[in-house]
């Protein structure tokens, strides 16, 4: 079996920077419907952090493109194909990166409008569809099986939103120092990283049971070439350890201080690089001889 | 009625000389460490015997291309002639076909900052020329030709292939590819 190759870790931080950024803006939005003055400075926050993300995530894109690096003009094409899910992300991307530099220039203060219902509508719909976009990059492709699998995008919208709160929540606690309440946020984002840790087994016993590629790409995350950075740095690390921290914070009503919860968030942004570095590294090409039955 | 181009493998004659591969590469200066076609080895295992076979593939040239539906640019593109061929001056090199292709066919040029892949030698077609790789075969495993003129040396093959009951197939019809290189056993 061949592993793929034509994607790197370019890509896998692409879509890691890219759902990152969407998700800081998606729970934005989310707690501003819910409570806009409360979460005054979480929402300023995911203004500082959302569209750049986005744009360094394609800064890398663009980086790791070939002759529309030197022959710039061409990358108008990029809007051509219908039919390709690149096609479909650039338009995403598009709308994705102007609505949250608005909202963030809304909200602060830069602007006197336009951070309104229907921004905040239009950045719900893009935003999930930056992210769950950059997982649908990969599942459209059928010569990849590990990636062909429709629980890919909603692994990659949970995980998105999940760092996205993290980097939210850093950025606030460095450099905004606002004490506010996250009771609710900390809340929440323990609920997503249960979620996300279903939804990674779901997706590893799909595919451990589904056709021989598949298996090799698992068998590759678990005990081959990648196990280390599985268990180590996206399970433990990136998911078990900030799911207990969150859930001591929301069932035993532990506290723990401001640098205790920026580790857990660092880690929680590490295990969200991890879960694409290692899904783009375990692709495995299609067998493409499995007909020959020869004489 | 209009060309269309396809390849016949009749695979018990490759005796995995490597010449194809070779040919093409002096042919097209394809980079090093890529090749456009590829000779894979197979084991066959009955009762008692093992046998090795020996497997060409290379650019399949599908009417139903992943490649051709990802390519975000157009720039890989199904020609009349049922090539399906990459325009080069406006590829920009996003790599994506890539991974989209189930026969593993393509392969980022580092060179010239496009995707890459056999072309049929459409250089070569275009004058009246059999493809490199089908020219240099001394087995003659590889055949090319028009499958739209019943004259021409693949249909011919194909026709004689079904007459004789030989096992005909293409690399993967289960998933809708549509491929154009026959293996005849």
């Amino acid at each position: 079996m061949t592993f793929q190759n034509a994607f790197e870790w370019q890509i896998a931080l692409y879509l890691f920077l890219a759902g990152m950024g969407a998700g800081a803006i998606l729970s934005s939005v989310i707690l501003e419907f819910y409570n806009p003055t409360l979460y005054k400075s979480y929402i300023k926050s995911a203004g500082i952090v959302g569209m750049p993300l986005v744009s360094i995530g394609c800064l890398f894109l663009l980086i790791d493109l070939g002759q529309g690096l030197w022959k710039p003009w061409l990358l108008i094409r990029l809007f051509f194909n219908p039919t390709s899910a690149i096609t479909w992300g650039t338009a995403i991307l598009t709308v994705f990166i102007i609505y949250s530099t608005i909202y963030a220039l809304y909200h602060w203060g830069v602007i006197k409008s336009g951070g309104g219902t229907l921004t905040k509508i239009i950045l719900i719909i893009f935003s999930i569809g930056t992210a769950g976009y950059t997982a649908v990059l990969l599942g459209v492709l059928k010569a990849i099986p590990f990636w062909h699998q429709t629980s890919l995008p909603i692994l990659f919208i949970i995980s998105a939103t999940s760092t996205g709160i993290s980097i939210t929540v850093i950025v606030q606690k460095i450099f905004l120092k606002d004490e506010v309440d996250l009771k609710k946020v900390e809340s929440g984002h323990f609920y997503l990283l249960v979620l996300e840790i279903f939804l990674l087994m779901g997706f590893i016993l799909i595919a451990f049971s589904g056709v021989p590629e598949m298996v090799y790409s698992v068998k590759s995350l678990l005990f081959g070439l990648y196990s280390l950075y599985f268990w180590l740095f996206l399970l433990l690390l990136g998911l078990i350890i900030p799911t207990i921290v969150f859930g001591l914070l929301e069932f035993k009503n532990f506290h723990f201080g401001n640098k205790t919860i920026i580790l857990v968030e660092f880690l929680v942004v590490m295990g969200g690089f991890f879960l694409r570095y290692l899904i783009i590294h375990a692709g495995v090409f299609t067998e493409k001889f499995i007909s020959y039955i020869g004489g | 009625m209009n060309e269309k181009y396809l390849m016949v493998y009749v695979v018990n004659r490759c005796i995995d000389c490597k010449a194809c591969m070779i040919a093409c590469k002096v042919q097209w200066n394809v980079p090093s460490d890529h090749f456009r076609t590829n000779i894979d080895e197979k084991y066959i295992q009955t009762p008692g015997t093992k046998k090795k076979i020996f497997l060409p593939s290379q650019c399949n040239h599908c009417d139903n291309a992943p490649c051709v539906s990802v390519c975000p640019t157009k720039a890989s593109h199904k020609r009349k002639d049922g090539i399906v061929h990459i325009d080069k001056t406006i590829c920009i090199g996003c790599k994506y076909c890539i991974p989209s292709c189930p026969y593993n066919a393509r392969f980022y040029n580092e060179e010239d900052g496009t995707a890459d892949k056999c072309t049929f030698c459409l250089g070569r077609i275009q004058f009246g020329e059999e493809p490199a790789c089908v020219r240099t075969c001394i087995s003659k495993t590889r055949i090319f030709g028009n499958i739209n003129d019943p004259t021409s040396d693949v249909s011919k093959v194909i026709e004689e292939a079904k007459k004789e009951k030989r096992k005909i197939f293409r690399l993967r019809e289960d998933i809708g590819t549509e491929p154009n290189i026959y293996y005849i056993v």
